[in-house]
């Protein structure tokens, strides 16, 4: 098999692709793909790794035209057709080059951010949007010596949330963030729901109100590609759809 | 480009963020540097939890758990080489270190009451962990960065530190690379803490993540401060086969039992009284015996069933687990057991520091995984890591704010000769034409370190490893990159770990081959006793005039006095 891997770098005109053929041994990613790459075919390919297990959120990249994490994307499921998303469609993953899904991997930077080198993005973009909703816990009224009381089916119901790895692939796959570079995006409006729905923060709509604008949970057109590419099951269509819900009852109260 | 700030911390886990967190509420300027965005930082994959006598949870005949019944646990775990006051600190700082993060914004799981659950881990009397699921580390991450995010705090996100910066003993900053650019800068303090984390990836089969080269005790140690208790390397019992992944503890520690090619259920025979849920290096033992007399599946494994667990409890204790033995070896643990095999997991020892975190060397400080306080001993208790970090990165930054009114350092023509010669060290490398080859040295170091310094240790092996890592340390020399840019060339940061990675494994192995006893994890086939006559002290290497030296340094006991160790 092959593996077919988007180059780029700040001398080039316009980026390239490079092939380089290993044999898929059972349990190989698309990470370790990329590390045999580097091992044996150039050094100078650039991607980025930490944890090799999922958990870190660093290795999020275009794969098959899905934005999924390298690590976790196992070559032989690939090949088999196996690792199927449908995702609604749009310009970013449009046909930039050929590649046979049976016998080729295609791998290419996640969407809408620039690319620095070969698969490597900038995430400032990604990590601003993350601090304009202010993801920092306010509890209210805590004594300090003691831990504040929490009921399993509250941690339940922001697990959901809190397994978010910020690794930016709902900000690659997401039509409207494409469209529209100034909208907080997936990751962004799912941390901030999150706060809100924490029980020890009691601060109600006004948490919601942060994103309240066209840019923020309003600018969502429900594709809900976002929870299809999370590789950690967090749904931010959900929450969107949610707040929503909230700040248009609240509005029709008042 | 020269950055001045009051203190500078090098590595952005969990030590690293509630230092600089600490430091910056105190009203002092400070930059945290890391090689990876600090979201990204190997604190993220702790699994288990995090230890703590808050008694949420009663122990057998309703006893209530207290500091001093973890600070034994500890030490007895330790096989009584860590510092008892060290470990009586941070067990007496456990609640209010788990509240702390609470209160930060951590979701630990909770009891039915409201409070937060806890469950037992290997070596502990009592249900003490507290947990976040299976994913307590990026929980507790996540709550730091937050919090360090709002306080404003400088990060230089993927900057590899080149140097400390020594100027009449004290150091007073470091050199470092920005990935991204290729640039030298050059950062001038008062204060420089380590937060570095471990250096599993010296060994080939690790739970650790790629990224942990154990940079901070090279740097340290080429610096001139000392490294402790090396040899003593913790091989985790449960990592998936294939990837060596970790299985947490908690996966036994909720019920989860080791079975060998015969479906017996083995840990009976090694552990009577604990069984699967004896400390790390006596199941990690005991799997490798049984592997090695022929009952592990063919490969080397043997299996961690779970599925009497059912599959609501798995699901809602343990998901992590299940996705990670679903996606990295196709086995969903509600339908069968997980194959799993010991793997290296954790650096007990680390750059040498007293009670406060500070080195030899005025200025420069250590905490967490790269240092060695000690708090582990010979043997880390799971839930004592996460833990460390936290308290001890709060009390070390406590004591550098305290230390900073006395220690007066300017000296930028210093700083400025610093990053000539890490430019020149740079340019060098890039130069180079040799015909070695750096991935084939990396993979043969890692591969070395695991067969001669692994599970079962003897002085012929050992020797013939020492012998083949000070080969590596020559072919290095050799070692040419094809990449010469100075931009984003992780070929460069590779070959900078390696020659890190070389120098430690070399302490290591001077380390395990002095230490002629067996103690906690370091298991000599040869001296199969522990023998507290001649070794219940540190080893304490050090680095003078390109000379490595072994010397020793004197256990700190005081509430538990030594004995055996059953389990």
């Amino acid at each position: 098999m092959k593996i077919k891997v988007y180059r780029f770098n700040e001398k080039m005109d316009s980026p390239s692709y490079d092939t380089f053929d290993l044999e898929p041994k059972p349990g190989m990613t698309v990470m370790s793909a990329l590390f045999q790459f580097q091992e044996k075919f150039d050094d100078s390919l650039s991607f980025h790794y930490s944890c090799r297990g999922a958990v870190c959120g660093t290795c999020a990249m275009l794969i098959n035209k899905v934005p999924r994490l390298a690590c976790r994307t196992q070559i032989e499921s690939l090949l088999k057709g196996n690792l199927k998303v449908p995702i609604f469609p749009y310009p970013a993953i449009g046909k930039t080059i050929s590649w046979d899904p049976e016998k080729e991997v295609l791998v290419e930077p996640l969407p809408h951010l620039p690319v620095i080198k070969d698969l490597i993005v900038d995430m400032d973009l990604f990590f601003k949007f993350y601090r304009f909703i202010e993801p920092t816990f306010k509890p209210v009224d805590f004594n300090s010596d003691e831990e504040m009381i929490m009921y399993p089916v509250d941690v339940k119901k922001l697990q959901v949330y809190t397994n978010c790895i910020l690794c930016a692939a709902c900000f690659g796959g997401c039509p409207i963030v494409g469209q529209n570079p100034k909208y907080l995006g997936p990751a962004a409006l799912a941390k901030l729901y999150r706060f809100h729905i924490d029980p020890r923060e009691a601060e109600g709509i006004s948490r919601l109100k942060i994103a309240d604008i066209p840019n923020g949970w309003w600018a969502c057109e429900s594709y809900g590609n976002c929870f299809k590419v999370c590789p950690k099951g967090v749904p931010p269509i959900k929450a969107i759809e949610k707040a929503v819900d909230k700040l248009n009852n609240s509005k029709k109260s008042i | 480009m020269i950055h001045d700030y009051d203190v500078i911390v090098i590595g952005g886990g969990l030590t690293g963020l509630r230092a600089a967190l600490c430091i910056s509420e105190a009203g002092l300027s400070v930059s945290l540097l890391s090689k990876v965005h600090p979201l990204r930082s190997h604190s993220v994959a702790a699994q288990g939890g995090m230890n703590a006598s808050l008694g949420n949870v009663k122990g057998e005949n309703g006893i209530e758990d207290s500091w001093k019944i973890h600070a034994y646990d500890t030490v007895k775990g330790s096989d009584y080489l860590a510092d008892q006051d060290a470990v009586e600190l941070m067990c007496r700082e456990a609640s209010a270190t788990v509240i702390e993060l609470e209160h930060m914004g951590t979701v630990w799981s909770r009891l039915e009451n409201g409070k937060i659950a806890q469950r037992p881990f290997g070596g502990s009397g009592f249900p003490r962990t507290c947990y976040a699921a299976d994913h307590t580390g990026h929980s507790a991450l996540n709550a730091l960065y937050e919090n360090v995010m709002s306080n404003e705090i400088n990060i230089f996100a993927e900057f590899f530190v080149t140097s400390l910066i020594i100027d009449e003993g004290c150091c007073i900053g470091c050199t470092a690379l920005e990935i991204m650019t290729g640039e030298v800068h050059g950062f001038h303090a008062k204060a420089v803490l380590l937060a570095t984390g471990g250096f599993g990836r010296v060994f080939n089969k690790s739970t650790n993540a790629l990224i942990n080269t154990g940079d901070g005790l090279a740097l340290a140690l080429s610096a001139g401060a000392m490294l402790k208790d090396m040899e003593f390397v913790q091989f985790h019992p449960t990592t998936l086969y294939g990837t060596n992944i970790l299985i947490t503890e908690g996966a036994r520690g909720e019920g989860g039992i080791l079975l060998n090619i015969d479906g017996e259920q083995f840990m009976e025979r090694y552990a009577p009284n604990t069984i699967d849920l004896a400390p790390r290096d006596v199941v990690a033992r005991a799997i490798e015996q049984e592997i090695t007399d022929g009952r592990g599946f063919e490969g080397g494994f043997i299996h961690l069933d779970l599925r009497h667990l059912g599959s609501d409890r798995i699901m809602e204790r343990l998901p992590g687990i299940r996705q990670i033995a679903m996606d990295f070896a196709g086995i969903d643990p509600i339908e069968d057991p997980v194959p799993v095999q010991p793997g290296q997991h954790y650096s007990m020892g680390g750059i040498d520091t007293d009670i406060n975190g500070q080195t030899n060397i005025p200025g420069l400080y250590a905490a967490g995984e790269c240092a060695c306080i000690s708090v582990h001993g010979a043997n880390r208790l799971g839930g004592n890591s996460l833990l460390e970090t936290v308290v001890f990165g709060r009390i070390v930054a406590d004591k550098i704010i305290k230390d900073i009114e006395i220690i007066i350092s300017k000296n930028d023509e210093v700083v400025e000769n610093a990053m000539i010669t890490a430019n020149k060290m740079i340019k060098n490398i890039l130069q180079r034409k040799g015909n070695e080859h750096l991935f084939n040295l990396k993979n043969k170091l890692a591969y070395t370190m695991t067969n001669k310094f692994g599970i079962f240790r003897d002085k012929k092996n050992m020797e013939e490893g020492l012998f083949e890592i000070k080969k590596i340390q020559e072919q290095i020399e050799n070692v040419s990159l094809q990449n010469k840019d100075r931009k984003l060339n992780q070929a460069l940061i590779r070959f900078l770990e390696l020659n890190g990675m070389i120098l430690i494994a070399e302490v290591l192995a001077k380390g395990a081959i002095a230490r002629k006893e067996s103690r906690g994890s370091h298991k000599r086939i040869d001296y199969p006793e522990r023998d507290d006559i001649d070794f219940l002290k540190h080893t304490v290497v050090s680095i003078k005039d390109k000379q490595m030296y072994v010397s020793y340094k004197p256990v700190h006991l005081g509430l538990f006095e030594p004995k055996e160790r059953v389990y």
